[in-house]
């Protein structure tokens, strides 16, 4: 249980800066995502908690107490690694109980044995105990690094991309595994991932990391529903969010200001709140970002708000289709059931529903508003 | 253009000699008993496990490696002992294998200068296939300059310009990052459409497989487990094995015991509460006591939103992704996971009811994982 405060965190390789100015204040007993895409830095930030690394400026705190020239095992904190790093010689059991035979955290046999029979349970490893770990599979080894680190009840657990070696189908059980087990966690927890699945799933707060600074700090909901720009916003769903030029334009239907997307003349009317804002907002030039899930599609041209595009490709993954769509040489992609059947080129036409559409400036890429943004705000959870 | 047929094609690698004392050994068939037909124009494939065989078959299509049984021909001709150079085929691999020294169109040239082509034929060619995979503005660059995705682009145009009558790409995918593998997928398949050549790709990705064939091989241990389309496999596995390996996230695969009570048969789980109702369509292949494995995906599980007839279970996990929300149980020690798109909220602990839907379930025999089949049905 620990509360890990980070002022100001500046670590150079070289001439090249890996963290810049990182201010950072992780809650006691919080499970706390660093996310971001390869060389982040996420790694870095995690190696400089763990002192592993040793930053040129800044402060690391664990619980109020200046850690800067603590050393990594006189600060109590516990680490899985990617590649496990197991002892290949020693036994799970073995593996297991090294950190409690170690100088420092001393125990005696009989404590360690009911300490690793506990946390064997929990990973439902304890009918492994005596294998190596040659003969164990992927899944295995890494539940043993796991149970490895979580034995020890340190101040803070570090977790560095534990999942990012397993293949996706036991990737999604292990991740339940670690989501069903954070409730009988006591400790602070830093988990470094790129795989915006593990995040959204497991963080109570996410940071988002590019080119060694923090681009947002928030919820999961948070940077899902309101991301602060559009890098963010690209960074999590799959397929990733369409980001569609748009402009202002008044409807002549209602009078009101809406928006029309390049390549097309029709206009999208807009909802109330959104219309206000955008109104006060200088720039011209929108980009309207909207997700897969939120476009409709159509094979005839159903009039209003219709925008005709042509098929580019039509992709069944199993439980449903993505279809590409080619508006004005634009790609759009859009989720549709999994029987959808298209051919290529075909006309078709889709329909954004601009209820769910983030507004960006088109010209500073920095999220502008949404429709009902309050909601999003208020409740971690993102009501309609 | 041309039809590819395979009629039991085997193959057997054998291990050099160590030293004296040790004998030659022979190891299992890598590739056992495969037949199948590529049409003339198809999109084909092969997909499995990594040492399931899938690049065996592929390399002894292209004439890499020598067929230890069988027969393979393309079109009429048996092509079992013809050079890979005179089988007029195009190869694509995972290593873009560019000439570094090359420009981008001196390597797309290279093969039709090795067969005396004229420059004009040549350019013609090149002119032809560049835009096709989006390259005709890198035609001047070296390879040393291009990205992981422009090389490959590169690679796979250079298979394509002598127009061969069978394409081969061995996992031309796995080495790009998750961005642009989507974008070449999509190239690929707007290629095949445009020059429609026989296509084959080897890969251990269920859903590039999906997303590209017409027809999906799917391998494992060196056997056949299945051909079909992409939705065939998916809706209707063949057994327990194929039922897993497609679909992302997996099928819910469920020890169960079959147990008859005065509502009729029901799914019962070990050291669970839970009871499901056996589909009508099954009460004829099931029988009291009964150990099968159940098998229905994430998707096909629904939450009842009204008070049904069904044991209520308490929510393990619940993760919101987005995109989607999975939620899992726990029947016994396993997860029975359910994904949906609705925008519903679940806290750990709330007791829920399960609607399984009963004709997207599946049964399969947990011995040899066979797909177990109401009377009646194929």
């Amino acid at each position: 249980m620990a509360q890990i405060e980070l002022e100001g965190i500046t670590k150079r390789f070289g001439k090249i800066s890996a963290l810049n100015n990182i201010n950072l204040k992780v809650e006691d007993n919080e499970f706390f995502v660093l996310f971001g895409p390869a060389g982040a830095g996420k790694t870095t930030l995690l190696k400089t908690i763990a002192g592993a690394e040793f930053p040129e400026e800044g402060l690391v705190r664990i619980d109020g107490k200046i850690v800067n020239h603590v050393e990594s095992k006189d600060r109590n904190v516990s680490m899985v690694f990617e590649n496990y790093a197991l002892y290949p010689n020693l036994s799970v059991y073995d593996n297991i109980a090294s950190p409690m035979r170690s100088k420092l955290y001393k125990k005696d046999e009989e404590y360690i044995k009911k300490a690793v029979n506990k946390v064997t349970e929990m990973m439902k490893i304890n009918h492994l105990l005596d294998r190596r770990p040659s003969q164990l599979s992927n899944g295995q080894r890494q539940r043993v690094a796991l149970g490895r680190c979580l034995v020890r009840e340190p101040n803070v657990f570090l977790m560095d991309e534990p999942l990012a070696h397993l293949d996706a189908k036991l990737r999604h059980f292990m991740r339940g595994e670690l989501k069903e087990m954070q409730t009988s966690i006591n400790s602070t927890t830093i988990y470094v991932t790129h795989d915006y699945m593990e995040a959204m799933s497991l963080a109570d707060r996410i940071a988002v990391l590019n080119h060694g600074e923090i681009v947002q700090i928030g919820t999961a909901q948070e940077m899902y529903y309101t991301p602060c720009n559009e890098f963010v916003a690209c960074l999590f769903g799959e397929p990733e969010i369409n980001l569609l030029e748009g402009k202002k334009c008044v409807c002549s239907r209602t009078g009101e200001m809406s928006l029309s997307i390049v390549g097309s003349d029709k206009a999208l009317e807009l909802e109330a709140d959104v219309r206000n804002v955008l109104a006060q907002h200088g720039a011209d030039n929108i980009h309207i970002g909207i997700r897969g899930n939120d476009i409709q599609f159509a094979f005839e041209d159903l009039g209003d708000e219709w925008i005709k595009g042509s098929v580019y490709a039509n992709e069944p993954i199993g439980n449903k289709v993505i279809m590409t769509i080619m508006v004005a040489d634009k790609k759009i992609a859009i989720t549709c059931p999994n029987d959808t059947v298209a051919d290529m080129d075909q006309d078709v036409y889709i329909k954004l529903n601009l209820k769910k559409a983030l507004i960006f400036d088109g010209n500073t890429e920095e999220f502008i508003t949404r429709h009902n943004i309050d909601s999003f705000k208020k409740q971690g959870k993102g009501v309609q | 253009m041309a039809q590819l047929v395979l009629k039991n094609v085997f193959k057997r690698y054998e291990h050099q000699k160590k030293n004296i004392f040790e004998k030659k050994k022979v190891l299992d068939f890598a590739v056992k008993d495969v037949s199948y037909t590529c049409e003339d124009g198809e999109f084909i494939g092969i997909l499995g496990p990594s040492g399931c065989g899938k690049s065996t078959t592929l390399r002894m299509v292209a004439g890499l490696e020598s067929i230890t049984n069988g027969e393979m021909y393309i079109g009429d001709v048996l092509i079992n002992d013809l050079l890979p150079k005179d089988r007029n085929i195009g190869l694509a691999f995972e290593d873009y294998a560019l000439y570094p020294p090359l420009s981008v169109y001196e390597n797309l040239a290279f093969n039709m200068r090795a067969k005396n082509k004229s420059e004009e034929e040549i350019k013609q060619a090149i002119d032809y296939v560049a835009p096709l995979m989006k390259i005709d503005d890198l035609l001047n660059e070296k390879p040393t300059g291009l990205s992981g995705g422009q090389k490959q682009r590169v690679n796979i145009a250079r298979a394509i310009v002598r127009r061969p009558g069978l394409l081969l790409l061995d996992e031309p995918l796995s080495h790009l990052d998750g961005k642009m593998r989507q974008q070449l997928r999509q190239e690929i398949k707007r290629m095949h459409h445009e020059i429609k050549c026989t296509t084959i790709i080897v890969t251990h990705d269920q859903m590039e497989a999906m997303s590209l064939a017409d027809r999906i091989i799917i391998m494992k241990d060196g056997e056949v487990q299945q051909i079909g389309t992409p939705l065939e496999v998916y809706d209707n596995p063949e057994n327990e094995f194929v039922a897993g390996f497609i679909g992302e996230p997996p099928m819910n695969l469920m020890k169960s015991t079959i147990v008859k009570s005065d509502k009729g048969f029901m799914f019962t789980f070990e050291n669970s509460e839970l009871k499901v109702e056996v589909p009508k369509r099954y009460t004829e292949v099931v029988r009291d006591g009964m150990k099968i494995t159940l098998g229905v995906r994430p998707v096909d599980v629904i939450i009842a939103k009204t008070p049904v007839n069904s044991t209520p279970v308490p929510i393990a996990i619940f993760e919101n992704l987005g995109d989607e929300r999975r939620i899992s149980v726990r029947v016994g020690d396993m997860l029975l996971s359910m994904t949906t798109a609705e925008d519903v909220y679940y806290t750990p602990g709330e007791e829920v009811q399960l609607i399984f839907q009963e004709e997207r379930t599946h049964l399969f025999d947990p011995e040899t994982g066979e797909r177990i089949r109401p009377r009646g049905e194929q």
